[in-house]
């Protein structure tokens, strides 16, 4: 390839990644430079001592918080989307509509009741706030997964097997990649919710970006809030964005 | 060769097909017919087992089909279907290559290969490889699934109502290359229709089912001369039948030496049907014609009297 084809290339993916970006800067210089806004802070919550949150530092903080979700994100991705594969398949086929109707239904079951059961057996610190965080992400990722393989048009999947392909080539070759936009999208939504969920964590002993909004809320500290809530709003977005990318791209292949 | 010994499929109580036995020679196209869901899809998936039959055997050049493992068993048949079933997510070239693939051809082979069937089937290779199905007219998309049926070059094809959903002229066409292909191939083709005129025009052996039985087997012009039941007769048109005989005679079978009164006008192809000769001598008012051949010669006449056949002893 020439110089051109790079340059031109490079541009086209700058372009495509413009908004992601974006995000990211803006995440990135709040998370190391959050004190310079001292004097914004300083006219929200004028009375306080101290207006930047210091307990720990942010960077700290939103390692601890990406940690938490990407672990919950990623088991939840593998056991939802197997666990979708799995009963959609010949075998699997009598759990179907349990599973289907669990994916369903379980939304509409608040993560702090979850975070509520999974303390007393779990204990305090990280592990509840990631299970809760599984359990809780796992619906949507199962819900998406399911429609996605049975909005598959049948005369395909009768071509497929028709044409002398194995089940495992079958679910590979044609499944997989004609449901992995909307499976794709459940696993968007799962993140995103996950990220703003995981401040929860804070109620129950795991620090991460949840910390100053809880630490605002007992000592009544606006600008604590404010820090917290921020820094996991541009987290969502800039993560919620790199999903979208990746989804336009994959439907105009 | 395929042969079905009294096979049988239920569906729960129901059966869908019924101790239907049936033989399909080598190079030879049978197509089933029948009224909507009297079994024959249900037939031909039996054959390369996308459904499992419930009774009775059924041979593949005389060995049971479920001797062999399903997937070996599909790879070695080709399938058409209505809705062409083409992968939306590959591009042309790659949805044709599919069986070698499956049979691990190596990538120059299948390359040749796909171009040689792209060829075959009218779809030029610059044009076509690198599109997407649905970038495709109805036609080229079904084009496109007989090149795939026919990637790995099977002596079977079963080909399920694949013109189904053509415009009439398009299907024409399509009938037209299939015969072609048929005449240089000379695959064994099992092709289900419920347009009779399809079929007549494109069967050497024609079944007609009804409610998962076969109701009557034969040649075209067999049935349509002595059609079994009224069932049969309907299905072929009921009066009409004597028209779409017309269809399937050449003139040169019905004509007689030159004599010598030629006319200019009334002249028709030896290679005709008598259905276009009899359209000619309506048109031009004539009961008699001059038939000629590719080089313009005449070399035959056909009288009205012929035509229909009053001096034909069979
Ligand atoms: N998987 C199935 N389960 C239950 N019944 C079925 C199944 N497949 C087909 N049938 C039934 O078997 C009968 C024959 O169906 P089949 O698809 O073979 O009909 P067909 O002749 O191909 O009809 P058409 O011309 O409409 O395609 C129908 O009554 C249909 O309802
Ligand atoms: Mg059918």
């Amino acid at each position: 390839m020439n110089e051109h084809g790079v340059q031109w290339r490079a541009n086209r993916a700058l372009r495509h990644w413009r908004l992601p970006l974006a995000w990211l800067v803006l995440l990135t210089a709040l998370t190391v430079g959050m004190a310079e806004l001292e004097s914004v802070f300083r006219w929200v919550e004028a009375d306080s001592r101290q207006v930047i949150y210091d307990r720990a530092d942010f960077v700290t903080l939103l390692g601890r918080h990406l940690l938490v979700v990407s672990v919950a994100s990623l088991l939840a991705t593998l056991i939802g989307v197997s666990a979708a594969i799995a009963v959609t398949r010949h075998a699997g086929q009598d759990f179907l509509p349990l599973v289907a109707q669990i994916a369903s239904m379980g939304q509409t079951f608040p993560p702090v009741a979850v975070l509520a059961l999974a303390v007393p057996v779990l204990g305090f610190g990280t592990l509840p706030i990631i299970v809760a965080l599984l359990l809780y992400g796992l619906l949507p990722i199962v819900r998406n997964t399911l429609a996605g393989l049975q909005g598959i048009e049948p005369s395909i999947l009768e071509a497929a097997r028709g044409m002398g392909m194995s089940g495992g080539q079958v679910l590979r070759q044609v499944e997989l990649p004609l449901a992995a936009p909307v499976i794709l999208a459940g696993i968007r939504t799962s993140v995103t919710v996950s990220i703003a969920t995981a401040a929860l964590g804070a109620t129950v002993g795991a620090s991460n970006l949840g910390d100053p909004i809880i630490s605002g809320i007992v000592n009544g500290n606006t600008a604590y809030i404010l820090q917290g809530a921020l820094m996991i709003g541009l987290l969502a977005l800039t993560v919620d964005s790199t999903f979208e990318r990746l989804t336009v791209r994959r439907i105009s292949r | 060769m395929i042969e079905l010994f009294d096979v049988t499929k239920r569906f729960g109580e129901e059966a869908a097909v019924d101790a239907i036995s049936l033989r399909v020679d080598s190079g030879e196209l049978c197509a089933l017919v029948g009224t909507s869901g009297c079994g024959k899809s249900t037939t031909l998936r039996m054959i390369n087992r996308l459904i499992e039959h419930s009774d009775g055997e059924i041979h593949i050049d005389g060995q049971p089909v479920r001797r062999f493992k399903e997937d070996t068993l599909r790879r070695r048949i080709g399938y058409v279907i209505q809705s062409t079933g083409l992968f939306p997510h590959w591009t042309v070239a790659r949805n044709i290559g599919l069986v070698p693939r499956l049979l691990k051809w190596s990538p120059e082979r299948i390359e040749s290969r796909v171009e040689e069937l792209m060829t075959l089937l009218g779809l030029p290779h610059e044009a076509f490889a690198d599109k997407y199905p649905d970038q495709l007219s109805g036609g080229q998309a079904q084009r496109v699934g007989v090149a795939r049926a026919l990637a790995a070059d099977p002596d079977i094809l079963l080909m399920d109502e694949p013109f189904g959903a053509l415009d009439p002229i398009t299907r024409e066409a399509l009938q037209d290359e299939l015969r072609e292909l048929q005449a240089r191939l000379h695959k064994t083709i099992v092709f289900v229709t419920h347009d009779m005129d399809e079929a007549l025009r494109l069967a050497d052996k024609l079944v007609v089912m009804d409610a998962g039985r076969i109701v009557q087997q034969g040649t075209p012009l067999e049935l349509l001369r002595e059609p079994a039941t009224p069932f049969v007769e309907s299905m072929l048109g009921g009066d009409d039948r004597g028209l779409k005989e017309t269809s399937l005679v050449r003139v040169s079978e019905r004509m007689q030496p030159p004599g010598q009164t030629l006319n200019a006008k009334a002249r028709v192809h030896r290679d005709a049907t008598l259905r276009q000769a009899l359209a000619v001598m309506f048109r031009e008012h004539a009961d008699q014609l001059t038939v000629f051949d590719d080089e313009d010669r005449p070399v035959g006449e056909l009288s009205l009297q012929r035509l229909v056949g009053v001096t034909r002893h069979e």
